[in-house]
């Protein structure tokens, strides 16, 4: 088969908010960027869900506590000291110097009330929502589809990166495509690649992943040589949806409510409350941890499961106010359920990763030459959408910086060949195993079971033997139905698993090399938060055939944790 | 701390209450484990109709169409191909025909028999794919961006609710299609040049939005053949994100073109016209008002409409009036044309 080749300056792989924004800026700047989206831009991928949007420093009459308090959520609910304070700080100056106003005159509708008042969320930290809280992802992201198509950005979309293409000099300098619903290949050549593929990746049986979503971000740079991050630092929900399977990604979200003094509460399956934000912990502005902590003792006390055996609502507010500016009445209205009386039975999914591909947050220069990041598959930060613009314009800053030296060797022609096989490759399966589906199906499973919430050195152990068998027995024994080219989503199937297995195990490597509990990363065989030996980032690099682990510290200029060693179940964060 | 907006109305929340019944009894026929029956048309896009492959799916828990065919392509047909991302009412990618009717499959409780069938009025790729392109095309030559006619004065601006009301309902807009595939405008393909109600619900998001320069929208408007809308209400009926599509998106924007394109308004300010001073509708007068006097050359059409009794030369040449004509004129006189 034909390969189509493309030429652009840089080359985007994802069209969430990192990925547009990034493309935004280099447009700007002369620069010719291209989006590969494997989904469809700003319609795919973990931006969307964006609930409501946090305001940073002395924005809309922010107080100096306020604005201190959001800072220290960021850098301790939210990612448990281990984040560039230095770079945190850039973010939070830049949120409230350039993105609201530039987001506002580009026309997103920060929700006003009749009097003309934007409608904010109350208490220590507080929010803003675009038209309405619980959906603000997707008013923001369809701005950006029409900002990237108004700039006649090049769009490869429903097109999946398969593989990062190196020229004889070793840097990136290209990506290879598959467009999904015609089957054909295209090589993209690009003096830079940006990976901006998000933060989230769909590896265990409950997952707030989408559809398309398999590590390919991560697998892909790791394959080209970059170091990764935390990789074993994973981010949980702990009420989502428990019923049905397709709702695992619907959270009943338990942040403050925009315009009211309530939040949604939670209660074990003895009808206790055991988790309600505003009482709780106020300075926990997206609680995930708190909560994920508040659960465990619920689970210990037999109380609730992690897949469900617990609920959550609203039937602490009246309906108005949740309705008033909100979308969290509409799982309950679409169940038949009255609203707000009736609290549904929710579980545990796997969220965002906090770790990723390990960056230079001056640049977002990755390891590789030719290779930056942007956004959640970075390991620099843990998500939220305004971090996510934010890296876009530094990537696209460090780019502009870069680009004179950018070498034009183009990829190297036994790259091209070696990809264009293993996809041929793959699409000609024809073993005695399962579908590739029912691999990842297996995957997640094992993920969920032996790398779940909980976890110990056995069970870890025991996961890497299982996808070691996974790669030496169930891999070359796939089978595929049809090996048509067009949208064969069994091929793309196929093409995932491999990323998914390669990233598991780096995954559960990393979860073995990190001896303590952190925020959700919980080991019950080293069940203390260790700041003294563990406040640090857990880096990991290839080595031969195998891994390499290093520990780099992290400055505090700013925040500090207060003790030294603690069971990290009564640690706040 | 804002100022509480107003409560929903008490017609929404009679809706709600109404729907509520509906919708804990589709949640609640079916027993995990009972055996549905769904079935699928599956092409590879170039077959007209594709043929129905019947599959028997095991019901779990508050079980969506999408769970159906995510059980499907993981147990019985691993090459189904259907497009979906989020699962949770926000992509808008999942939208299929289920017995008949357009619903987001991530979104609807499934039925114990049913058919599921890609969307209409978009070709298929293959199976459920179908291709979004025609769609994606219309709204990019809408160009569909905010343009200011003034400054921007810094963050935040003033801006009030109340005067993005209807903008503010077409942002709720995922672009699911499930409206295109039921209009039946679109339906008759290049008989008439309508938009659609998507492309439209997208127009309305910036061209309803007070901060606009409305001379910029004109030009978008000028390509939506807006006035073969026939106002049937299919695209809300249909419409997942509950999107009020005709009356609060159409109907103002049908306004404004009106007011910013006249020209092709002539049938609907004729008519309108002609409500207001005699009182009724007269079909005489509103085919010479369109049409001109050309329309007297067309014997044959004049005769079949005289002898079926649509118009009345005298009742059109001597302007006569009903008693209504001054309630009408009052009445339209409150909402701009």
């Amino acid at each position: 088969m034909s390969i189509r080749t493309i030429s652009t300056d840089v080359a985007i792989i994802g069209g969430g908010a990192a990925g547009c924004y990034a493309a935004l800026c280099l447009h700007r700047e002369g620069i010719a960027p291209l989006i590969v989206c494997k989904g469809l831009v700003g319609k795919s991928g973990a931006s969307l869900f964006a609930g409501n949007l946090v305001i940073s420093g002395k924005l809309l009459g922010n107080t100096d506590e306020e604005a201190s308090n959001t800072a220290e959520f960021l850098i301790k609910y939210h990612n448990q000291f281990l984040i560039d304070q230095r770079w945190a700080r850039r973010c939070g100056e830049w949120i409230e110097r350039v993105y609201y106003p530039e987001l506002e005159e580009a026309g997103l509708y920060f929700r006003r009330d009749d009097a003309g008042n934007v409608v904010t969320s109350p208490g220590k930290i507080r929010s803003v929502a675009a038209n309405v809280q619980g959906n603000s992802g997707v008013p923001f992201m369809d701005l950006r589809r029409k900002q990237v198509i108004r700039a006649g950005i090049p769009r490869l979309e429903e097109t999946v990166a398969t593989a990062l293409l190196r020229n004889a000099d070793g840097a990136v300098a290209g990506v290879f495509c598959l467009d999904v619903l015609t089957g054909d290949y295209i090589v993209v050549e690009a003096k830079a690649v940006i990976m901006a593929t998000g933060y989230s990746d769909r590896l265990h049986k409950r997952s707030t992943g989408t559809r398309e979503m398999s590590a390919d971000g991560i697998a892909l740079a790791w394959r080209a040589g970059a170091a990764l991050v935390n990789m074993e630092m994973q981010w949980w929900h702990t009420n989502d949806i428990a019923h049905p399977p397709s709702w695992q990604r619907m959270q009943v979200y338990p942040n403050p409510m925009l315009g009211s003094e309530k939040s949604a509460r939670m209660v074990n399956s003895a009808g206790e409350e055991f988790f309600n934000q505003q009482e709780d912990d106020p300075l926990a502005f997206g609680p995930y941890t708190v909560q994920l902590k508040a659960l465990a003792k619920q689970v210990h006390a037999g109380k609730a499961r992690y897949d469900g055996g617990y609920f959550a609502g609203f039937d602490n507010c009246d309906a108005d106010e949740v309705d008033r500016y909100t979308t969290y009445g509409k799982v309950y209205r679409q169940l038949g359920l009255e609203f707000p009386n009736t609290l549904v039975e929710t579980a545990v999914t796997s969220h965002y990763r906090q770790g990723g591909i390990d960056v230079d947050t001056a640049t977002m220069r990755s390891a590789v030459p030719g290779l930056y990041v942007a956004g959640g598959v970075g390991g620099h930060s843990n998500g939220l959408i305004a971090l996510a613009t934010f890296d876009g314009k530094v990537v696209a800053d460090g780019i502009v910086a870069d680009f004179p030296a950018a070498t034009a060797k183009p990829p190297a022609p036994s790259e091209i060949e070696f990809e264009r096989r293993r996809l041929d490759d793959l699409r000609g399966s024809a073993g005695h195993g399962p579908a590739p589906v029912a691999v990842k199906e297996i995957l997640r499973d094992i993920m969920w079971d032996k790398a779940g919430v909980e976890k110990d050195a056995r069970g870890l152990e025991q996961a890497l033997e299982d996808l070691s068998r996974i790669r030496s027995d169930l891999l070359p024994e796939m089978r595929l139905s049809n090996t048509g080219l067009r949208a064969n989503y069994e091929w793309l199937d196929a093409i995932d698993v491999a990323n998914m297995v390669d990233v598991c195990e780096l995954i559960v490597q990393s979860s073995l090399e990190r001896k303590e509990s952190r925020g959700p990363f919980f080991r019950t065989d080293f069940p203390d938060t260790d700041n003294r030996d563990w406040l640090v980032a857990n880096v990991m690099t290839k080595s031969g055939n195998g891994v390499k682990f290093e520990r780099r510290a992290y400055d505090l200029p700013f925040f500090a944790p207060d003790f030294e060693r603690k069971a990290n179940l009564e640690v706040a964060w | 701390m804002a100022a509480p907006a107003p409560t929903l109305s008490p017609a929404t929340r009679l809706g709600q209450a109404e729907r509520a019944d509906t919708l804990a009894l589709r949640n609640a026929r079916l027993s995990p484990g009972e055996i549905i029956v769904v079935r699928i048309r599956r092409s590879d896009g170039t077959e007209s109709a594709g043929r129905l492959q019947e599959f028997a799916v095991p019901y779990q828990k508050w079980m969506r169409v999408l769970d159906a065919l995510n059980w499907i392509a993981e147990n019985a047909a691993t090459d189904l191909a259907y497009r979906w991302f989020c699962g949770s009412k926000m992509c808008g990618t999942c939208a299929v025909r289920m017995n008949g009717r357009e619903v987001l499959a991530c979104w609807e409780a499934v039925e114990p028999e049913m058919t599921i069938e890609p969307l209409r009025n978009l070709p298929v790729v293959r199976d459920l794919v179908v291709d979004r392109s025609r769609y994606e095309t219309k709204v990019a030559g809408f160009e569909p961006w905010l343009r200011r006619a003034d400054t921007y004065p810094g963050f935040p601006e003033p801006l009030s609710h109340k005067q993005m009301k209807n903008a503010s309902k077409a942002l709720d807009c995922i672009s699911c299609m499930c409206c295109y595939s039921a209009c039946p405008v679109i339906g008759l393909g290049d008989l008439t040049d309508f938009a659609g109600p998507a492309p439209l619900v997208q127009l309305g998001q910036t061209a309803l939005d007070p901060r606009n320069d409305q001379q910029k929208v004109a030009g978008a408007l000028a390509q939506t053949g807006i006035f073969n809308c026939v106002s049937c209400y299919k695209c809300e009926e249909v419409c997942p994100a509950g999107i009020p599509i005709v009356s609060q998106i159409i109907e103002p924007l049908k306004a404004k073109t009106a007011v910013l394109v006249p020209a092709m308004a002539r049938h609907a300010l004729a008519l309108r016209a002609i409500v207001a001073t005699r009182g009724r509708v007269d079909p005489g007068a509103l085919v010479l008002r369109v049409q001109g006097l050309g329309a007297l050359a067309r014997l044959r059409r004049i005769l079949r409409l005289l002898v079926r009794g649509k118009i009345s030369p005298l009742r059109t040449f001597f302007a006569f009036k009903t008693a209504a004509a001054a309630p009408a004129r009052r009445i339209l006189g409150r909402v701009p044309p």
